[in-house]
């Protein structure tokens, strides 16, 4: 999903890498739940697409939230704007291969 | 774009704590009743001290969690707000007060003490109606109409079922409005709260929250539609005919019908399990796919009771004894235990650390409890509930009382770590 990203939304990934999955216990862009990145410069805010392993999570929320604080902690100029969404449906076959190997999958 | 976000509807979590507290007291104090009532266990006398262990277990342990968690589970699901915090504590006194005052006065002698079990029995009965009032109020309010929620409802409205019935077959023993005798009213009376209430309730709830767990996809969600035709209609249909034809051949059939509804629920579970994302399972879910195991147990033990073959003799009713157990300190139980695991931590991580997620360092929800302790009472409650079913088959009170202290130990260490999550202390630190 996470295609013809720029080196800086590249950075903006690996920031979200340390966001934890709480039940699985793995990032949520190796979870394949990071969908899009979009840096906007002129209006100096930071797009991220992303959808939740499945509806009703109970820590969906939490996680949305944490997204939002580590990439404004590093762009302090940038405001995050997190948008959750449920198309595509979210499926394991997302999973990166550095996921599935955490996963033995 | 946020529907399907939960946290914000989250109720206090005062509201749902001490239901886990209260529940995991209660199954410490089943095991300690255990230990007294082995000879009437082994004598297959269903007498006061068996009553009172059946009331702590299914009103003080099974229902005190189910309330808990529903209060919980409830804006999860259908992703509404809980209609009222204030009811759900009403309920959770009245619930917890009239079970103690019912266990203790059937443990004593039921004639000697029917007053507190009239108080007791009114204060569960008004507890049992705030909770369904809770539970359909928010439903109204909810645009969630998934088939795991339609159990939910249904099996709320059994639950009114199973009460109104109970006040009727009291109030016909006084004053013999219809000529059916009350053994026939308290089997429809058993059969609305165990399938009706208890199996409906489990299957929308471990429907919607085990595939969650599993991370699994793709399920085939028409396994749960015939679930919930095959057993409600089964359950309509025993109705009418203990009531008006109590025909054998008939009920067997409609037995039938259940089970397969039951079966069906197990194979989307499975189907779940088979596909799920971690191939090992954490200590939840292990207690969790055990209960599924005791499930098929209790069906056996159920239809053998049911039938009552003469070749079995005087050992049918042990099967009816077995059945109870396997059924309550079997599937709830074990249930129950690795739900725990899976919930609870979550509700108090969410409390102490959502608004510090990214600032702070903080743990995950398994670091909140001992995974040794959980792990350890897996390997005392696996014990406890098979030698508790042998002791019956092979009436040995000594039995009963090893299986009670293994019981023991696994309510003492389920109730710590229970401890342990309610009261566990902020330890984030900045990052």
């Amino acid at each position: 999903m996470l295609e013809n990203l720029s080196q800086e939304e590249q950075k903006v990934v690996n920031v979200i890498k340390t966001v934890i999955d709480p039940e699985v216990e793995i990032n949520i862009v190796d979870l394949g739940l990071i969908y899009k990145v979009e840096i906007n410069d002129n209006d100096k805010i930071i797009y991220v697409t992303m959808t939740l392993s499945a509806r009703g999570c109970p820590v969906g929320d939490t996680i949305i939230k944490h997204v939002e604080t580590v990439v404004e902690a590093n762009w302090q100029d940038y405001k995050a704007d997190v948008e959750l969404v449920w198309e595509p449906e979210w499926t394991p076959e997302m999973i990166t291969d550095e996921g599935k190997k955490f996963l033995n999958m | 774009m946020k529907a399907g976000l939960s946290t914000k509807n989250a109720p206090s979590p005062n509201v749902v704590l001490p239901h886990y507290v209260f529940g995991a007291l209660a199954f410490i104090a089943a095991s300690v009743m255990l230990f007294f009532a082995s000879d009437d266990i082994v004598s297959l006398y269903i007498g006061p001290k068996v009553l009172g262990i059946v009331h702590v277990l299914v009103l003080g342990w099974i229902t005190m969690i189910i309330y808990g968690a529903l209060y919980q589970l409830i804006p999860v699901v259908m992703e509404v707000k809980l209609y009222s915090e204030i009811l759900a504590y009403i309920s959770f006194f009245t619930l917890g007060l009239g079970t103690i005052l019912m266990a203790i006065s059937f443990w004593y002698s039921y004639i000697l003490l029917t007053i507190l079990i009239e108080i007791g029995a009114t204060l569960v009965i008004v507890s049992t109606f705030l909770f369904a009032i809770n539970a359909i109020k928010s439903s109204l309010s909810s645009s969630q109409r998934g088939v795991e929620i339609r159990f939910i409802v249904t099996s709320v409205f059994w639950l009114l079922l199973t009460i109104l019935l109970g006040i009727f077959i009291i109030l016909n023993t006084s004053y013999s409005w219809i000529g059916k005798s009350n053994v026939e009213l308290l089997k429809i009376h058993a059969n609305f709260g165990i399938i009706g209430w208890f199996m409906m309730l489990v299957i929308g709830v471990a429907s919607k929250l085990l595939p969650m767990f599993f991370i699994a996809h793709k399920l085939k969600i028409k396994y749960l539609h015939y679930s919930y035709y095959l057993s409600n209609l089964g359950l309509v249909a025993i109705s009418i005919v203990y009531t008006f034809y109590p025909n054998e051949i008939l009920l067997l059939l409609l037995y039938i019908v259940i089970t397969l509804g039951i079966i069906f629920f197990i194979k989307y579970n499975y189907d779940a399990y088979k596909a799920r994302l971690r191939k090992k399972l954490d200590i939840g879910l292990k207690l969790s796919v055990f209960s599924f195991i005791l499930l098929f147990l209790t069906i056996i033990f159920g239809f053998i009771s049911f039938l009552s073959p003469d070749f079995m003799g005087s050992f049918n009713i042990q099967f009816s004894i077995a059945y109870g157990i396997s059924l309550i300190l079997g599937f709830f139980t074990s249930l129950i235990l690795g739900q725990m695991y899976k919930t609870l931590p979550f509700i108090v991580w969410l409390q102490k650390y959502q608004d510090k997620v990214g600032k702070y360092k903080i743990p995950m929800p398994a670091d909140m409890y001992s995974v040794k302790l959980a792990n350890a009472h897996y390997y005392t409650y696996v014990p406890a509930i098979l030698s508790l079913i042998i002791a019956v088959f092979a009436k040995c009170s000594l039995l009963v009382q090893i299986s009670a202290g293994l019981f023991l130990l696994t309510s003492v260490l389920y109730a710590y770590n229970t401890f342990m999550i309610v009261y566990h202390k902020d330890i984030s630190k900045p990052l």
